[in-house]
């Protein structure tokens, strides 16, 4: 909140905020430090996603270990709370008591009112007791509250409104909510938000954009955002966007960006009354596997899991949105979340090296 | 500085314009320029066919995916560099879609899919038959793109033998060896091959691919080693005057290590491999009828060591379990040959047998039962039919598999000829389709078989040495198997697929002054998938491969320029795998006797920023030493 404050003043003075430089990598915690169940078994920390609050930056843990058979939840939860410019982190467990109460944290996302909220996905079985939304309070890095998840979900993506918390399925394409008062799940059924398919849709994420909740349908041909009444959840409007779609953001003039891993593409989406459109504006030709977009005023920062880089780019530029600058943080390296700290700096965490990494950006001449 | 650079470029120039004024030095040389000597399978008259000759790629290092990439419908999928996996494609169609034969003996990979030909040796073929089509009626099921006939060396009745070394870049290394000899009441030969390579070569790539201009950066590739020997021996024996009994054994072992892709290097994972085929056939003949009783087979293993789903591991630990797979299968088959009447000669084929799985997929069989016929029918005027029918059993799914091929030649030694081809068939799942648990794979054991049929059409002129051909064929693909996202973050094989892919084949060979001689293959495809009208991935549109070689008695040389289109690498037509342009040459010298040293050099142009379709990286220019004889 004090950043947005801090934000909205440069503006008001016509000036160009800019973040304190962030150290080039911060090195997570790993092994014993991440409580594994069995300690000859610990796991990486396998950062995830990133979210702002209380003048820190939080980033999930998942906490797995690789084997043959696929990664493999190796102790809870975790969130590790860092300051950018001083790489500093202090871990939040979110497993609870037995440890089991949070396995494999993948989104975290801050309230309005300043709180933390991250879904857990378990072990993706739909049934293990270890899937729910966890509420952190930043101010004293704890975990507050915990909501179960029925049996049968698991959730991807989170959505904070005043009332409800809103997630998505990762096994169907329907969102539920939950009280936001009584972590209670809706018992009415979940909201179907469907989209083409030749085998299976999931919902890639569910989130908070100008007061309303968008849900983000895909599939690997296919994908469709929904605008969603935050109190029922009732579908207002929905635009087909580009090939398994995986995040979105919201812009500061109401647009929305949706990138598509299927087609290395970009949808900027923009609402308008009661409709939505969709045009594809950017291909990252040379980007593979995208996972995330993040949005700096009207500049847009991507990154592609496969090709180890980010990509920082101008909508505003001669032309038409175009890509000004691109960063490649090493073999391996995996990234997966972005978080821009101003309209050039950014930091994203490297779920190959179990990293956070500041973006050391190669530009156009 | 690497290896490859010991030998500058412009030496090698130099040595071929020497060789150039050599020529003029060696009047009444006698020169065997050895082209195209024979015209497709004989089990596929009238199929649409290419043969590679080994013979006339003597004095150069090559494997068997380059020398099949020589040849049109034809596109090799190699995980870059020497000793690395590389898959076959032909027509557009995936690996899994073409059947391998070593001497009629099908051959598959561990996994029941596609063969790796990085795992046969070259040394111990005498040449390939790229029959190209829906070829199911003639060659079994899973002939949808085509059938490679690999035709190993044959035994003699007199002492032959041969050996070549060889020495290059990147700590490569060849020896081979080759013997025939009278054995009994008939012929032997035996043929061995072992290779080595470091693989270490280096590349170069774009960290920062978006911007445009933005700087290469050199890596060296690692654990890219590979090790290989191989053997063949083949025993004929004629047991009376019209009885013999054939018998062929070929193995084959290797360790290699997996390097990764360039994005994403894998510096501990390993692969170890041991490969057999045994045959034995029993022919005879009685009256106008032939006949021949086969029992053949198979046994494959594959180990991989650290390796996990994602990225690599430390072979040993906890969590890095030897991934053990292997496969094997046996069958006996009967073929009879017989003419019936003037115009018509019927074949008949009965074979039954299994195949069986046992490692990271569970251990799983099934059986394998085929019966065929075919008949060859000459018309007046030219024309003749060969109508096929082949019912393949594969476990419990049955499918029949008819086609035709016709041909027209005005004159029996006319050299123009036309031709048109039809057939329908289909393919079963593989072992590792239907059971593979492992990873981000998940199996599904419902999958129905893929279908295809296709029609094609072409000329050929045939005169001497000059071969001039044009073919176009346009197939259609259903029910086809391809991987989809499942949850949570894995892949399972679904039977979503449908495709059409239309094509044209051009091929030239053609005899030049001064003993030379031009081959020039040309492969077009369009490649769709039907669903959503967009291009399928992986899949060349342009292909273009030319070749200029010269073989004489004292002085033998080659320059080839090898082609190929951007391709797209994603199923919307939004990413695309560069073009690429290799440039090869070679040239050599009888030094003494039976002895001849030749160089070559391969990448001349030392372009190290290519990558193959899965963003494994190429080598640039390498160059070989090759000493060989043959008595």
């Amino acid at each position: 909140m004090k950043r947005i404050v801090l934000l909205l003043l440069v503006a008001a003075c016509g000036g160009t905020y800019q973040a304190p430089p962030p150290v080039a990598s911060i090195a997570l915690p790993d092994g014993s430090q991440l409580k594994p169940y069995d300690l000859t078994k610990p796991g990486k920390a396998r950062p995830q996603g990133m979210a702002e609050a209380a003048g820190r930056v939080y980033v999930t843990l998942s906490n797995q270990r690789d084997t043959d058979t696929g990664p493999v939840n190796a102790g809870p939860g975790f969130l590790a709370a860092f300051t950018p410019s001083d790489g500093n982190v202090t871990l939040i467990d979110l497993g609870g008591g037995d440890g089991l109460q949070c396995q494999n944290p993948g989104f975290v996302r801050a309230s309005a009112d300043g709180y933390l909220y991250s879904p857990c996905s378990g072990n993706f079985s739909g049934t293990d007791r270890a899937r729910a939304i966890v509420e952190v309070d930043p101010l004293a890095n704890v975990v507050t509250r915990r909501a179960a998840i029925p049996n049968g979900r698991v959730p991807n993506g989170v959505a904070v409104t005043r009332t409800r918390i809103w997630t998505g399925d990762a096994f169907t394409t329907t969102v539920f909510s939950i009280d936001r008062t009584t972590l209670a799940a809706d018992p009415t059924p979940p909201v179907p938000v469907d989209c083409a398919k030749t085998v299976f849709n999931y919902v890639a994420d569910v989130m908070t954009i100008g007061g309303d909740v968008y849900a983000l349908c895909g599939s690997n041909n296919s994908g469709e955002l929904y605008r969603l009444d935050p109190d029922t959840g009732a579908v207002k409007a929905h635009v087909t966007v580009g090939p398994n779609p995986t995040e979105l953001a919201g812009l500061d003039d109401g647009r929305i960006a949706v990138v598509n891993a299927g087609d290395s593409t970009i949808s900027l989406v923009t609402p308008s009354g009661g409709t939505l459109t969709a045009q594809k504006v950017i291909t990252l030709s040379h980007a593979d596997a995208l996972q995330d977009v993040r949005a700096f005023g009207h500049i847009l920062f991507t990154v592609a899991s496969s090709t180890n880089t980010a990509q920082r780019i101008d909508l505003d530029a001669q032309g038409g949105p175009k890509v000004v600058a691109e960063a490649n943080f090493g073999l391996n390296s995996g990234p997966y979340n972005i978080l821009p700290l101003d309209d050039t700096q950014a930091i994203v965490s490297n779920r190959g090296t179990n990293t956070i990494a500041a973006a050391n950006w190669v530009t156009v001449k | 500085m690497p290896p490859s650079r010991v030998f500058p470029r412009y030496l090698l120039l130099l040595a071929m314009v020497a060789a150039a004024a050599a020529r003029a030095q060696e009047p009444g040389e006698t020169i065997e320029v050895q082209g195209e000597r024979r015209q497709g399978s004989p089990r596929a008259p009238a199929a649409a066919a290419t043969v590679v000759d080994m013979a006339q790629f003597g004095g150069e290092v090559r494997s068997v995916a380059e020398m099949l990439s020589t040849a049109p419908g034809v596109s090799i999928h190699a995980l870059g560099g020497p000793g690395q996996t590389a898959t076959l494609s032909l027509r557009g169609a995936t690996a899994d879609q073409s059947l391998v034969l070593l001497d009629g003996i099908p051959l598959q990979g561990p996994g029941g899919g596609a063969l790796d030909l990085s795992t046969l040796p070259a040394t111990i073929l005498d040449r390939m038959v790229v029959s190209r089509g829906v070829l199911g009626a003639q060659f079994g099921a899973g002939a949808l793109g085509g059938v490679l006939e690999l035709l190993p060396r044959s035994a003699r009745g007199s002492w032959t033998g041969g050996a070549e070394a060889s020495v290059g870049s990147f700590g490569t290394e060849r020896l081979a060896l080759d013997a025939a000899m009278p054995a009994g009441n008939g012929s032997a030969l035996i043929a061995l091959q072992g290779d080595r390579t470091s693989g270490n070569f280096e590349y170069a790539r774009q960290l920062t691919p978006e911007i445009a201009g933005s700087p290469y950066y050199g890596f060296t590739r690692e654990n890219g080693d590979a090790t290989r020997g191989s053997g063949l021996l083949r025993i004929s024996q004629e047991l009376s005057g019209e009885l013999g009994l054939d018998l062929l054994l070929q193995g084959s072992a290797g360790v290699r290590g997996l390097p990764g892709a360039s994005s994403a290097p894998t510096p501990r994972s390993r692969e170890f491999d041991a490969d057999g085929v045994a045959g034995v056939r029993l022919r005879g003949s009685s009256g106008d009828a032939t006949w021949s009783v086969r029992a053949s087979g198979r046994l494959d293993r594959s180990e991989l060591r650290g390796v996990l789903a994602f990225g690599d591991c430390e072979d040993g630990t906890p969590d890095c379990p030897r991934q053990d797979q292997r496969s094997s299968s046996a069958r006996a088959e009967g073929e009879l040959a017989l003419p019936a009447g003037e115009a018509n000669s019927l074949r008949f084929l009965l074979s039954g047998g299994g195949e069986w799985v046992h490692g990271t997929t569970g251990a799983h069989r099934r059986g394998l039962l085929s019966a065929a016929v075919r008949d060859d029918v000459t018309l007046a005027g030219g024309f003749s039919l060969h109508p096929a029918v082949r019912l393949d059993k594969v476990g419990t799914q049955n499918g029949l598999s008819p086609g035709i091929t016709a041909q027209w030649k005005p004159a029996p030694e006319h050299p123009l000829s036309l031709r048109a081809g039809w057939g329908l068939s289909y393919r079963a799942p593989t072992f590792t389709e239907l059971y593979l648990e492992r990873g981000g794979i998940a199996a599904n054991p419902d999958l129905r078989p893929e279908r295809a049929w296709s029609v094609d059409a072409g000329a050929e002129w045939r005169l001497a040495l000059l071969t001039l051909s044009a073919t176009a064929f346009w197939s259609s693909y259903r029910e086809l198997i391809l991987y989809q996202l499942f949850p949570p973050a894995r892949v399972k094989p679904f039977n979503v697929g449908k495709a059409r892919i239309a094509g044209v084949e051009l091929q030239a060979v053609v005899p030049l002054p001064a003993h030379l001689l031009a081959t020039v293959s040309y492969s077009f495809l369009d490649a769709v998938n039907r669903a959503d009208g967009h291009k399928l991935a992986y899949r060349p549109p342009h292909r273009l491969f030319a070749r200029l070689a010269r073989r004489g008695d004292r002085l033998e040389g080659y320059g080839e320029a090898s082609f190929t289109s951007a391709i797209p690498r994603n199923a919307f037509d939004t990413a695309f795998v560069d073009s690429q342009l290799l440039l090869n040459a070679g040239i050599g010298v009888r030094a003494a006797g039976p002895l001849w040293v030749d160089v070559e050099a391969k990448n001349l142009l030392d372009k190290r920023t290519y990558e193959d379709l899965f963003q494994y990286p190429l080598p640039g220019l390498s160059i070989a030493l090759i000493a060989r004889a043959r008595l």
